[in-house]
């Protein structure tokens, strides 16, 4: 008798494949592409190939969030592999993607979200001001109705992709005076007039991430390039905010698990006083300290994840993932380049890079004074 | 062209550690993934599919949990997948196994003529390469093995074998067995997508066992195997280090001594 319910588990799966990319097409040559600080596009095009920009809407009915499990497994391998490529990769999936993916024109997604999806455009996302990051209530960046036309002028920063984005989607002040009520997102082609962007900044870690400023100087874009409901369009962004979040957690757990690894491994390999590092109990306590951490930042991240599937509020949940996960990161890459010594400190072993690179996650989805402070308000403390 | 592709799920060997103390693997925690030449197998069935149209079938020979790499197969872009699982083909040696391979190849044959079965050369578990021409004897069919590169030609399929002193170009009837090491271009990989699909109820994925085949319970398994594995080990190597001492003369005189007296001279 065929037995037609033996069935692989798709979030396992998932896992595999990915872990495999990761180990085959990712590590092997992390250290050159961050070396060249340039975007990866090699590694980008394949993961169009696999349609990777895609899980968060396969099988999404419109306006739903979607799969965030098997989004947040994808990050957090590649993050393993490679910070930056994992960012980038995010960024495409969900902010830079999102509000063209659920409020876009037909038109306008056949012309910038499928050849997204095929890793031929990047998309952008445009949030951060020199005077306003966490407090988007002082966004100053504006969008005036010119009657067909919305124009667009402002300055926004420390915008990821952005050197090689076709797209932005800005965040503006439709109504000065409003506040966080009169804040709406438009969708702005990087071709349309006066648009700037300004040379990559020169960062710490995440080095082929290109981070740059935009400048939109009186941009006319169409009246039907408002992605958002009008009057909600913070609803909207918190709608993804939670997993953003959630994804920047898993994004610390990918980073954190290299470090891990990388420990494990040359703490069973390196000879001091006749043994093996391993076999000392200060060794030993680092060793168990990030596994026992690794692990809680695990289970956090993707107990979020599933509630998040089930169309659950996870607003606490993820600002705890996230700032737990990301200093559980922090923790690991340091103790990292304790156990490996001086190597850590070439640049040959990869431990550094994982060093820097971490730094990068405590910004983005919130720093970790805001999120306390926001977790505090979110239990009505 | 319709196309059967062996795929085993085999031990990820770069994990797999030995037992210092039992000399045996320690597969324990190790995961398992697609035979790399099987791989490489698959992905000349889907340029074979791409050049041409057809269909390409994946089999899997193994525990339930092996219809992964049957849903990796079809995330790659084969068109169906049938799982042989049956208590009774465990402890199959390769002669049981490749005969109820062939018996597989038969039901699916019977249903519309298969034209070509690809192998890899060999699994990196038992490294026997003997499934793929043992899969031809049993079919009655002609063989190609160490294939590197192929192409459809009509009712021929012409291929190019990778040899120790070189390559060989053979021009094979159809249907045929042929056993693949390399590829021109690397296996692509799984589109999400499709993963998403082979886990789902309606995926095209089948299990078979041994009724489905008609495959006789002494045919199969280990009543069926003509070989059993008595044990497997480590090989010992013991050495020995003795230094010589005194002039070069008298070193080297006591060497060949030695070297006498363990008849190595």
């Amino acid at each position: 008798m065929t037995n037609p319910a033996i069935r692989s588990d798709p979030e396992k799966l998932l896992r595999q494949v990915m872990a495999r990319f990761v180990d085959q097409e990712v590590t092997p040559r992390a250290r050159e592409i961050d070396e060249r600080g340039e975007f990866p596009q090699e590694l980008f095009k394949k993961l169009a190939s696999m349609n990777v920009f895609n899980v968060r809407y396969l099988g999404m009915k419109k306006g739903a969030t979607g799969n965030a499990t098997l989004y947040c497994i994808i990050c957090e391998e590649l993050a393993r592999g490679l910070v930056s490529l994992a960012a980038e990769t995010a960024k495409q999936c969900l902010m830079g993607t999102n509000f063209l993916y659920r409020f876009g024109s037909p038109e306008l997604k056949e012309k910038y979200l499928e050849p997204s999806m095929r890793g031929e455009m990047v998309g952008s996302f445009c949030l951060t001001e020199p005077e306003a990051g966490g407090d988007l209530g002082s966004v100053t960046t504006t969008a005036v109705d010119d009657g067909d036309h919305w124009i667009i002028s402002g300055m926004k920063t420390w915008i990821t992709n952005a050197p090689i984005a076709s797209y932005f989607t800005v965040l503006c002040q439709t109504q000065p005076g409003k506040g966080i009520r009169g804040l709406n997102f438009f969708f702005v082609p990087r071709d349309t007039p006066g648009v700037q962007v300004s040379p990559r900044f020169d960062t710490l870690g995440t080095r082929t991430t290109e981070i740059s400023e935009v400048a939109f100087n009186d941009c006319r874009i169409p009246k039907d390039y408002l992605v958002g409901l009008p009057g909600k369009g913070m609803g909207a962004f918190f709608a993804i905010l939670a997993e953003i979040r959630t994804m920047t957690a898993a994004l610390a757990l990918g980073v954190a698990r290299a470090a891990f690894d990388a420990s494990f491994q040359y703490a069973q390999e390196r000879k001091a006083f006749g043994k093996t590092i391993s076999k000392y109990q200060l060794i030993q306590a680092k060793i168990s300290d990030m596994a026992t951490d690794i692990w809680a930042a695990e289970l956090m991240i993707y107990d979020t994840t599933r509630k998040l599937d089930q169309g659950q509020r996870v607003d606490k949940e993820s600002m705890m993932a996230k700032y737990f996960a990301t200093e559980v990161a922090c923790r690991c890459v340091d103790q990292a380049t304790r156990i490996l010594g001086a190597y850590a400190y070439s640049m040959e072993y990869p431990v550094q890079r994982f060093f820097r690179d971490a730094r990068f996650l405590l910004y983005g989805g919130g720093t970790h004074e805001v999120l306390r402070q926001n977790i505090a308000r979110a239990m009505r403390f | 062209m319709r196309i059967v592709v062996m795929v085993k799920q085999v031990p990820d060997t770069t994990e797999v550690r030995i037992d210092p103390k039992t000399g045996t693997l320690i597969r324990e925690g190790v995961a398992s993934v697609m035979n790399p030449d099987d791989r490489l197998g698959l992905e000349t069935a889907l340029s074979l599919k791409d050049a041409a149209g057809g269909e390409v079938i994946a089999v899997s020979m193994g525990p339930p949990q092996a219809v992964d790499v049957l849903s990796e197969a079809y995330a790659m872009g084969a068109d169906r997948g049938v799982l042989l699982t049956d208590i009774n083909f465990a402890g199959a040696d390769t002669w049981a196994t490749s005969y109820t391979l062939g018996k597989v190849v038969e039901r699916l044959a019977a249903e519309e003529p298969v034209d070509l079965v690809i192998c890899g050369r060999q699994a990196i578990d038992g490294d026997t390469a003997q499934i793929g021409p043992q899969l031809a004897e049993h079919l009655g069919w002609p063989q190609v093995t160490y294939v590197g590169q192929v192409r459809s030609e009509g009712d021929q399929l012409r291929a190019w074998r990778r040899l120790p002193d070189g390559d060989q170009e053979v021009l094979c009837p159809l249907p045929a067995v042929v056993t693949v090491l390399d590829t021109p271009g690397e296996p692509r990989w799984p589109r999400v997508e499709r993963l998403l699909e082979a886990c789902r109820p309606r995926a095209p994925l089948e299990s078979w066992n041994a009724a489905d085949i008609g495959a006789p319970a002494d045919k199969t398994g280990l009543r069926g195997s003509l070989t059993q594995v008595v044990e497997t080990f480590s090989p010992k190597t013991k050495r020995e280090t003795r230094w010589l001492e005194g002039t070069p003369a008298e070193q080297a005189a006591a060497l060949v001594a030695d070297l006498r007296e363990k008849k190595v001279l």
